[in-house]
């Protein structure tokens, strides 16, 4: 019984941690200019990204730039790269009142709550306060705002999201790349019957899956269908909601994805995609190095491509607007931000972009250029220069958006509609009442 | 009866534990019972409502009805691996003369490794994609029509999910059965065959009633183990497809982790509590009714 009962004794600690902070740290969360003496100290940094990957490399790297003209500071990286683990550690941290210096978080509703408290500092006021507000790419920040607009979060990444595919297995079905997403289950279909596993899928994470239940909606109706849908003002019984519902339900019907795909991992869908078993992979150019380097397969180095999310017929959003995300944000602890931190985030964020260029990321600001890695395809090059002609609008990831409880029961029920073990219409009822049910408590 | 200053010695002896279990399994229920009946998401206020936790739980949410049943599948399927293959072995290697530690030591196996090993093993095991042995050995024997994604087929995930958890303790219950079968008086033994006892029979009105309060003991720690499991099915499905195989357990975790609903997650945490108390006196009740007739 021990572990069950160490949840509800965390829950429990937190909440007499809570009861005797008495609701947080005093500071104005506006006040991006501290006064007073740099005093060098240890400060921490909750994240939640690879522990080899660039962004913490980095980071190592100007915290002991920094330390060498300020004796006594210290960068500690607490890594946590399983997302929900991550989670759990910065909601009870949260609950405690324990947050370190810096913690990374979406922009969601939880991480609204934390920013309505005043836990964590105006990240747009900051930036400007820094002088280095403009160098950021307005759609790696919009990322990151909160629907108010407001902006808690740095961004540390920018990505695009595409529809890899593997050319010749194309071919073999007779096939071309889809001209509109409604194109996709009758290509499932040509493929499965050509032998060849559609699109490889982690659903083992879910959010992979989460992905594709809001292309339809951003095509149909724009990026505000989600924003209304996770309040409860649009549902998925509205045009748009159905038009996704079907077109899931559809691409089940076709079997697109890999059989038994809810079960399998990151490395799975990967592995089948590069070794030519699989025709299509939706993935973000921070694979990059696996996908358009000479370290991919050269039995498929050649044959692969990309497209970028299709459009459909009356769609409002164009072809240059789909998922280019920057990545998990960076929060400053408004309770803990002091002088120090303040210098520290300024030698560090000024430096960071020329240094994440260099290896061949594209950096969430545009006042550089990211240098492409002496190994890499033409490929390489190509997804990179998509970033310089994206729109205005951007899909957001759906699970950023909704409330925690939604979040979980849609990627639960989008699994069963897309297997066939529910209907579309039980997928939409059950789904519109989860909606009903949890939005009020997060979005009051 | 001890003299006054053994008891003595016995109380003080006896409190230090008493108090960390105290401090480290009642406290955290009467907290969890205090919890129950608020509402918090961890960062907001708390705010008190009454009974709403509980009405909600055994009203109108489904998936907490769902996570049940799941559980009591879950418990049964654990409990026919684990107790059924334990008496079975057990059994068997009593009538062993050679290779009984070696017998014994593979079925004890499972029981140091590491649960994350055995889960990610079993998601191996159970693969279509690549083919993992489950579905390889069903086609080499011509059962081909049989091979399935069997963590995602939401007919065969909670079998799929019980069955590593079975297989993982077989050999501990093995072995405390072995030991109390080895208690059984051969001189009893000896004269009931001399009777003309049958094997079942000598099974049956020798060897269990006498290992009984051994098998109730086994029984009850079996089941609190069966109710309380998390890790496995958590790791290998984590509780899906769907809600095929989530159980009370994982429910709670999610409830009050990723939902950050802590006041509604200690409500099901109370609940497992009842739940296994329950369980424990239903056992209980029953080998003293069946002991009674």
């Amino acid at each position: 019984m021990k572990k069950l009962f160490r949840t509800a004794a965390v829950a429990t600690a937190a909440a007499l941690a809570l009861a005797g902070c008495g609701g947080g740290g005093t500071t104005d969360p506006s006040n991006v200019s501290p006064t007073g003496e740099v005093k060098a100290r240890e400060i921490s940094w909750l994240l939640s990204r690879p522990a080899d990957g660039a962004v913490i490399n980095i980071m190592k790297k100007l915290a002991d730039d920094y330390a060498k003209d300020h004796p006594g500071f210290s960068l500690n990286l607490i890594t946590t790269p399983d997302r929900p683990s991550y989670i759990q550690k910065l909601e009870t941290l949260a609950a405690a009142n324990k947050l370190p210096e810096l913690f990374d978080t979406d922009a969601t509703p939880f991480a609204q709550q934390l920013a309505k408290q005043g836990k964590m500092v105006d990240a747009e006021k900051l930036l400007k306060s820094l002088d280095v507000y403009d160098d950021y790419r307005p759609s790696a920040l919009d990322y990151q705002r909160f629907d108010d607009g407001s902006l808690h979060m740095i961004p540390f990444q920018f990505e695009l999201e595409f529809i890899w595919y593997n050319k010749a297995l194309l071919q073999k079905a007779g096939v071309s790349a889809p001209k509109s997403l409604d194109d996709i289950p009758a290509m499932c279909t040509a493929l499965r019957e050509a032998g060849i596993t559609p699109i490889a899928i982690d659903g083992q994470d879910q959010w992979p899956l989460e992905r594709y239940v809001a292309y339809q909606p951003f095509r149909e109706a724009g990026p505000d269908f989600i924003q209304k849908l996770k309040k409860g003002e649009a549902k998925f019984s509205d045009p748009a909601g159905q038009k996704t519902v079907q077109w899931l339900a559809s691409l089940g019907k076709a079997k697109c994805f890999q059989d038994g795909f809810s079960s399998q991992g990151y490395s799975d869908a990967q592995n089948q995609f590069t070794s030519g078993q699989a025709a299509m992979y939706n993935i973000g150019t921070w694979e990059l190095p696996s996908l358009a380097t000479d370290k991919l397969n050269p039995a498929v180095r050649d044959d692969i491509d990309f497209f970028t999310l299709p459009t459909t017929e009356g769609s409002v959003t164009a072809g240059n607007e789909f998922v280019s995300p920057s990545g998990i944000g960076m929060a400053v602890n408004a309770k803990t931000y002091d002088p120090l931190v303040s210098d520290f985030l300024k030698f560090a964020l000024t430096k960071y972009p020329s240094e994440y260029a260099a290896t061949g990321a594209l950096s969430p600001t545009t006042n550089v250029e990211t240098i492409v890695p002496a190994n890499a395809t033409p490929l390489y090059k190509k997804a990179l220069e998509k970033a310089n002609d994206l729109g205005d609008e951007q899909a957001m990831p759906w699970d950023t958006q909704l409330d925690p409880t939604t979040n979980g029961r849609l990627q639960q029920e989008l699994v069963l509609l897309v297997q066939g073990n529910i209907t579309p219409e039980q997928f939409t009822s059950t789904m519109d009442n989860a909606v009903a049910q949890n939005a009020p408590k997060f979005f009051k | 009866m001890l003299p006054n200053r053994s008891r003595l010695s016995v109380l003080v002896f006896l409190l230090p534990p008493l108090l960390l279990y105290g401090v480290a399994v009642l406290f955290p229920i009467m907290q969890s019972l205090f919890l129950s009946f608020f509402s918090w998401n961890g960062i907001s206020d708390m705010e008190f409502v009454g009974l709403a936790n509980y009405v909600r739980m055994l009203t109108a949410d489904d998936i907490f009805w769902r996570s049940f049943f799941n559980a009591l599948g879950y418990l049964a399927i654990c409990l026919v691996l684990q107790l059924g293959g334990a008496l079975l072995v057990a059994s068997l290697l009593t009538s062993m003369s050679r290779g009984r530690e070696l017998i014994k030591t593979l079925y004890l196996l499972p029981a140091v490794i590491s649960t994350v090993a055995i889960a990610f093993l079993f998601v191996r095991i159970y693969s279509v994609e690549p083919v993992g042995l489950l579905n390889q050995l069903l086609h080499w024997i011509g059962l081909g029509a049989l091979e399935r994604p069997w963590l995602s087929d939401i007919n065969t995930v909670l079998t799929a999910v019980s069955a590593p958890e079975g297989w993982r303790f077989t050999g501990l219950y093995m072995l405390i059965i072995y030991a109390a079968l080895l208690s059984v008086p051969k001189e009893l033994e000896e004269a009931a065959r001399l009777d003309g006892a049958s094997r079942w029979q000598l099974f049956t009105k020798i060897r269990f009633p006498h290992i009984m309060p051994v098998w109730i003991t086994t029984t009850i720690m079996a089941t609190t183990y069966g109710l309380r499991g998390f890790d496995i099915p958590y790791l290998m499905t984590n509780g899906g497809p769907g809600q095929s195989s989530e159980l009370l357990t994982t429910y709670m975790y999610k409830t009050a982790f990723i939902s950050t609903d802590f006041g509604y997650a200690s409500t099901i945490a109370v609940f497992i509590v009842v739940e296994c108390l329950v369980a424990v006196g239903l056992i209980l009740f029953m080998l003293k009714r069946k002991a009674d007739a």
